[in-house]
């Protein structure tokens, strides 16, 4: 896979009728030479809304492609409801095609539950969001929900290695009229889905790997945007389970035996 | 042990080769398809995009293969581990060499099947499910599952529950 592609780090945040508003207008930086301004400024409102949340909770359905050595594509299904309180908590609960699975942040550690199974396993982590999801998908390969467009530098991130994009034109998504994005960058090609409204939340995201054969695509739908969800402690610590099983993460690059 | 019905209910042995960029929400299903539908590719995803470019190593792919039930004996389980490496650079020691994703894929698990009397495991082998007939073994306060000839404990590798073979 020679896929290589950043998304990369800026901030500031803008806001929903808020004096902040003022700083949506600040210079939008890293973009490719083919990314038209347009798209590009559309985006970074986007980050720069979503980074700029203290709290907020999203259902997503996720929708991945495999390819089969016959070449025949399949699809795979999940859900997931994700909670984030900054600067450093996150809680999501996802419904998958097999198996169930629980992520807390609380700011300190994060933990990965298996609830079917009876497993849990908890790993100290830094303390801030943008630095667990890189240390989270970094150290045991374990995938924050929503990771890429929730952190603070999340226009960065998507923009380092994109060299085109343009404005498809509105769209609606569940009914809330969005623009339309459409990125080029390298083997990858994405698109993104952006309410155009006061809150300019993603609605969707789509991401074609095109370095694969069949150029399977990657789908991610969110829906139920809440600016106030409950963000109680509780939400965020995980409380092993009467019988639960504390296992450990496989270290990255390694598939031997845990220490 | 809940995907033991799943896995005994393919004749064949099974293989699956995860590719490195497989999701977030990973689909846990991807590790149950019948070694006929050995999976070539899988989408990147925002975050596992980000991780491949900052990554010098991915993380190795895991290709295991299970027989199941049908093979009668409690050694029916084998697992074979090869690893694949998204980066040239990557190889990881305890593990069989590494392959391009595309090239692991394109040979067809030939060894899976010569391999499958083995019995014993090298330590470190990763299967996505265990085996039929194992015994539930706690030493040191660490559970493991004994099937046949090894013994297993359940680790998180990445989003994926799995099973490594290991010394009690």
């Amino acid at each position: 896979m020679r896929v290589r592609t950043k998304w990369k780090a800026s901030r500031r945040l803008a806001g929903l009728g808020l004096a902040l508003a003022s700083l949506a207008a600040a210079p939008v930086q890293a973009q490719g030479p083919g990314v038209d301004p347009e798209a590009a400024r559309i985006l970074k409102r986007m980050t720069d809304y979503v980074g700029g949340l203290q709290q907020f909770g999203v259902d997503t359905s996720n929708t991945v492609e495999v390819v089969l050595h016959s070449g025949q594509k399949i699809q795979f299904t999940s859900a997931a409801k994700s909670t984030v309180q900054r600067p450093n908590k996150l809680y999501a609960a996802r419904v998958g095609d097999v198996v169930s699975q629980s992520f807390y942040y609380d700011g300190r550690t994060l933990t990965l539950v298996n609830p079917e199974d009876g497993v849990y396993a908890t790993v100290a982590a830094p303390d801030t969001l943008d630095a667990m999801i890189d240390f989270a998908r970094d150290a045991v390969d374990v995938i924050a929900p929503a990771g890429d467009l929730i952190t603070t530098d999340a226009y960065t991130r998507l923009m380092a290695d994109t060299s085109s994009g343009f404005v498809v034109g509105k769209s609606f998504i569940d009914g809330v009229r969005c623009d339309h994005l459409a990125f080029r960058g390298d083997g990858i090609d994405w698109q993104i889905w952006i309410e155009d409204g006061a809150r300019a939340l993603p609605r969707k995201y789509v991401i074609t790997t095109l370095a694969l054969g069949g150029a399977p695509q990657f789908e991610i739908s969110m829906r139920n945007w809440t600016l106030t969800p409950d963000v109680s402690a509780r939400q965020f610590e995980f409380t092993p389970p009467p019988g639960a099983r504390q296992i450990e993460f496989l270290p990255v690059g390694n598939a031997g035996a845990p220490r | 042990m809940m995907t033991m019905s799943k896995v005994a209910a393919y004749a064949a042995s099974i293989a699956v080769l995860l590719s490195v960029g497989v999701a977030p929400e990973s689909p846990l299903r991807l590790q149950l398809l019948p070694e006929a539908h050995a999976i070539v590719g899988a989408p990147l995803t925002p975050v596992s995009v980000a991780g491949v470019a900052r990554r010098t190593t991915r993380r190795t792919v895991a290709v295991a293969s299970t027989t199941t039930a049908t093979q009668s004996s409690a050694q029916a389980a084998t697992a074979q581990q090869q690893s694949a490496t998204a980066q040239q650079q990557s190889a990881t020691a305890q593990q069989q060499s590494a392959t391009a994703q595309q090239q692991a894929a394109a040979t067809p698990q030939p060894a899976a099947a010569s391999t499958a009397a083995a019995g014993a495991l090298p330590l470190g082998t990763v299967v996505p499910a265990l085996p039929a007939g194992c015994t539930q073994v706690a030493q040191g306060g660490v559970q493991y599952s004994k099937c046949g000839a090894n013994y297993y404990r359940a680790v998180f590798q990445g989003n994926n529950l799995v099973y490594v073979t290991a010394q009690p």
